[in-house]
């Protein structure tokens, strides 16, 4: 049975000079679980939210969808609404009513059943998701994770025969975004929903799709079984990017034939492949500076008096000239830190030193000139203006400061760029007041491989103007690529720390893919670079 | 058990209306009095553990209350004694000691009242008159709180870049000002969202229902029944004049008519409704128990 039936789709938005949708065609069979790759901009979203009568875009479109043999233009309201089914990507801001169990109820109250009917479906639908203990909770007191779970819930209730996914879990935790995929890939298995689902981390759906379609400026480069799909993009950069770590290593030794996709896969083919007499790569021995610029001691922080501690006995130092990184899960009070040593919050006990001045003595703001500058996880906190060039002259930013030229973005709204434009947008910014110190929290949440590369890319030419960093994350891949040193947070505690390379090596599961792949046989090994270097000097292949 | 607070919302707030509106219209010592022990009672059922009585307070409020009376008004024909050559007046004092009797009962009910109906029951009973009305209130409910979260989260991401000045009041409220603008910006921007999510699911799409995890169900229309005729009852004796009570210039009016000793006996069962499904509820459960 065809669900969807797209017949050479075009669409250009009412203000856009290219077409977003170029000349697509294709189907999908009930039960399916596809995939749609491609970067920031490619037409991903557009065509999902084409598929979505409801919240189509405005604009020039031709061409024709048919759901399960009927134009959707031609669908009942009611129909529509509840048999296609869309999850968006901002977890907080779908969630319209303040009670986990009013939301549930939300779409079916649209519909205008009755009370019997939906008392049954949100009941049957909350325990299939695991919900109950939350039921009666309000939505304010949910994780991010559990937020887009109910989000999801809330459209199963509508009992839809396909699921529009877009980019659901790029605001989500690593754990959280498993949990969310492996539900999602359940639903699929048990209940035969068809899932179309866009990615632009594809690693994380690519070993549950059924297909993956790839998209480029608005056409279907390629679409088909997921495995032969992904061995025709090798050697195309641009998909590799977000491709999980098997593939992006196989595509950069460029070989041919069957192309591993996970780690267990990578491993093996690793394994049968390639040598491994030299087992580690010559060392590049770095000087750490004498100068403390960020120094924690024991500090001990909690929100309320009466509430456990978040952070105790918190100790850590960073050098100058350092990129340091505080990994963790969430609540392990990573954040918490980061406000501590901007000044935001208070420890109650403990000292906390910037540049070897105790915090609490940076007196009316001297801390926040030409000192340490800290830029929030959600970026457009620090946006006031209506483009990009008001917001730069807001701060008085200087462009030769900033290693990254924002000017071809100068005329647009900040809340039109992408999430990447966006962080280097915030970045420049906090920039403006000179700080030596920067503090950055999630700087890579909800960004696409391509951005992640751009924003390295500045941090460590902002490393090389003197500048030192610390930066909280969940991204292992990033850490490794731009840290100079690493400590995992747990429970408010650093519970280990050292240089990056060290670091990871000695962590088991709270490493790299490539890390994972290539434990116990080669030594050290971080990232795809590394290993295709080490692969080489065993005399490759 | 709290069998009580599991009835219908419905019940609960037809319930406090009328224990509470006929003790705020009847100036009656009497059932006033009556109404004062049923709401202390209801409240000691209903009272959260960690919460304390605040026995003193009230004790002093009631004092205060029933002393300010005959300090200000001086009608009266029985003079008790002259303060700066004002008569204190039995008459006054009486009339002050019943006011405040009337005051701490409706602050009681008031208290178990808002014990009882969480937002979620209350939300309900006006979700009955317009399901929209009630679903602005929910969104309400939602983004009031989240709005506030994010100016914090502006506030602070902009103090952390140096942008936030407070060291004088004119730059205080620049820097609100400015928090302000940024809010509105990201709220509208954001808005779209929920816009969209809204719409996904079906909003505007046909007439809307309005859920609720409550069921009317039999035990519920007996109670409001119940509640209805106690009420019209009182009410009646009301119209009809037998609670009339006067104070001034001479307490008039006979407080121990039949037909008055009968309203305050339907009063006396309105306000001791919860305690008796408490206790009924309570012989059910030891009997269920029992055979366990």
């Amino acid at each position: 049975m065809e669900i969807f039936k797209v017949k050479d789709l075009n669409f250009k938005y009412a203000l856009g000079t290219e077409k977003a949708v170029n000349n697509v065609s294709f189907t999908v069979s009930r039960g399916e679980f596809v995939t749609m790759c491609g970067a920031t901009g490619s037409g991903k979203s557009t065509l999902l939210k084409l598929l979505k009568r409801e919240i189509s875009p405005v604009g020039d479109k031709s061409g024709e969808i048919l759901f399960m043999g009927h134009p959707i233009e031609d669908m009942e309201n009611r129909d529509s609404a509840a048999k296609i089914g869309f999850v968006m990507q901002d977890p907080e801001q779908q969630i319209v009513t303040d009670k986990v169990w009013h939301e549930l109820a939300f779409g079916l109250e649209n519909l205008g059943l009755d009370n019997a009917v939906i008392r049954r479906r949100v009941s049957e639908m909350a325990s299939y998701f695991g919900i109950e203990s939350w039921f009666e909770k309000s939505v304010r007191e949910l994780s991010g994770g559990q937020k887009q779970l109910l989000n999801l819930a809330s459209v199963m209730v509508m009992q839809p025969e396909v699921l529009l996914l877009d980019e659901p879990t790029a605001q989500l935790d690593p754990i959280a975004a498993a949990d969310f995929i492996a539900t999602v890939a359940k639903l699929n298995r048990e209940t035969a929903l068809t899932v179309i689902i866009s990615e632009h981390r594809p690693e994380n759906v690519i070993s549950v799709s059924d297909k993956l379609m790839a998209l480029d400026h608005g056409e279907i480069l390629a679409f088909g079984d997921t495995r032969e799909t992904v061995a025709k993009l090798t050697g195309n950069a641009r998909f590799m990017e977000g491709m999980p770590a098997a593939v992006r290593l196989f595509s950069g030794l460029n070989l041919k034939g069957a192309c591993p996709l996970d780690v267990s896969e990578g491993r093996r083919f690793i394994e049968d492949n390639f040598k491994n007499d030299i087992r580690e790569l010559p060392k590049k021995l770095r000087e750490r500076s004498e100068e403390k610029v960020l120094e924690f001691k024991n500090v001990n922080f909690r929100y309320g008096k009466d509430l456990p501690d978040v952070i105790r006995n918190m100790s850590f130092e960073v050098r100058k000239g350092e990129i340091f990184c505080l990994l963790g899960g969430n609540g392990s009070g990573k954040s918490t830190t980061l406000a501590l040593a901007a000044g935001l919050k208070q420890a109650y006990a403990g000292e906390i030193r910037v540049f070897g001045k105790k915090i609490r003595e940076y007196k009316a703001g001297s801390l926040y000139r030409g000192c340490v500058a800290m830029l929030p996880q959600d970026v457009q906190a620090l946006f006031i203006g209506d483009s990009v060039k008001e917001e730069l002259q807001e701060v008085k930013f200087k462009p030769d400061m900033f290693p990254f030229d924002l000017s071809p973005f100068a005329e647009r709204h900040p809340f039109d760029l992408s999430g990447g434009e966006q962080q280097l947008l915030g970045l420049a910014k906090v920039m403006a007041a000179e700080p030596r110190l920067l503090l950055l929290d999630e700087p890579t949440k909800g960004l696409d491989a391509y951005a992640k590369k751009e924003i390295a890319g500045v941090l460590r030419k902002l490393k090389g103007l003197g500048l030192s960093i610390v930066f909280v994350t969940h991204d292992t891949e990033f850490a490794a690529a731009v840290a100079d040193r690493c400590a995992l947070v747990f429970r408010g505690e650093v519970t280990s720390e050292g240089e990056t390379r060290q670091f990871f090596s000695e962590n088991n599961f709270y490493t790299t893919a490539v890390n994972r792949m290539t434990r116990g046989f080669y030594d050290g090994i971080l990232r795809v670079r590394e290993a295709e270097e080490i692969i080489h000097l065993n005399g490759g292949h | 058990m709290t069998e009580y607070s599991e009835y219908n919302p419905i019940v609960t707030f037809v319930y406090f209306l009328a224990v509470a509106g006929l003790a705020m219209f009847i100036m009656n010592p009497v059932l006033l009095t009556v109404s004062l022990l049923g709401s202390v009672v209801c409240f000691c059922l209903k009272r959260n553990k960690g919460e304390k009585a605040n026995v003193l307070i009230f004790v002093g409020l009631f004092v205060v209350l029933a002393l300010i009376n005959p300090l200000f008004h001086h009608n009266g024909v029985t003079v008790l004694f002259l303060i700066n050559d004002n008569p204190i007046t039995l008459e006054a004092l009486a009339y002050g000691v019943t006011a405040s009797v009337m005051v701490i009962s409706v602050l009681f009910w008031f208290r178990s009242f808002s014990a009882l109906m969480t937002g979620d029951k209350l939300l309900y009973v006006f979700g009955r008159f317009s399901p929209k009305f009630s679903l602005m209130i929910s969104m309400a409910l939602r983004y009031i709180p989240l709005f506030a979260e994010r100016s914090k989260k502006i506030k602070d991401a902009r103090r952390a870049m140096g942008a936030y000045e407070e060291e004088n009041l004119w730059d205080s409220v620049k820097g609100g000002v400015k928090v302000f603008i940024s809010l509105t910006g990201q709220s509208l921007e954001k808005g779209i969202i929920t816009a969209d999510s809204m719409e996904a699911r079906g909003y505007g799409s046909g007439k809307r229902t309005f859920f609720s995890r409550y069921v009317f169900k039999k035990k519920d229309g007996i109670a409001l029944v119940l509640i209805l005729l106690l009420t019209a009852a009182v009410m009646a004796a009301k119209m009809a004049g037998v609670l009339d009570f006067s104070f001034y210039p001479a307490a008039e009016g006979e407080l121990f008519s039949v037909w008055a000793v009968g309203a305050y006996a339907c009063y006396g069962v309105l306000t001791l409704l919860p305690l008796m499904s408490e206790i009924t509820e309570r012989e059910k459960w030891r009997y269920l128990r029992s055979k366990i």
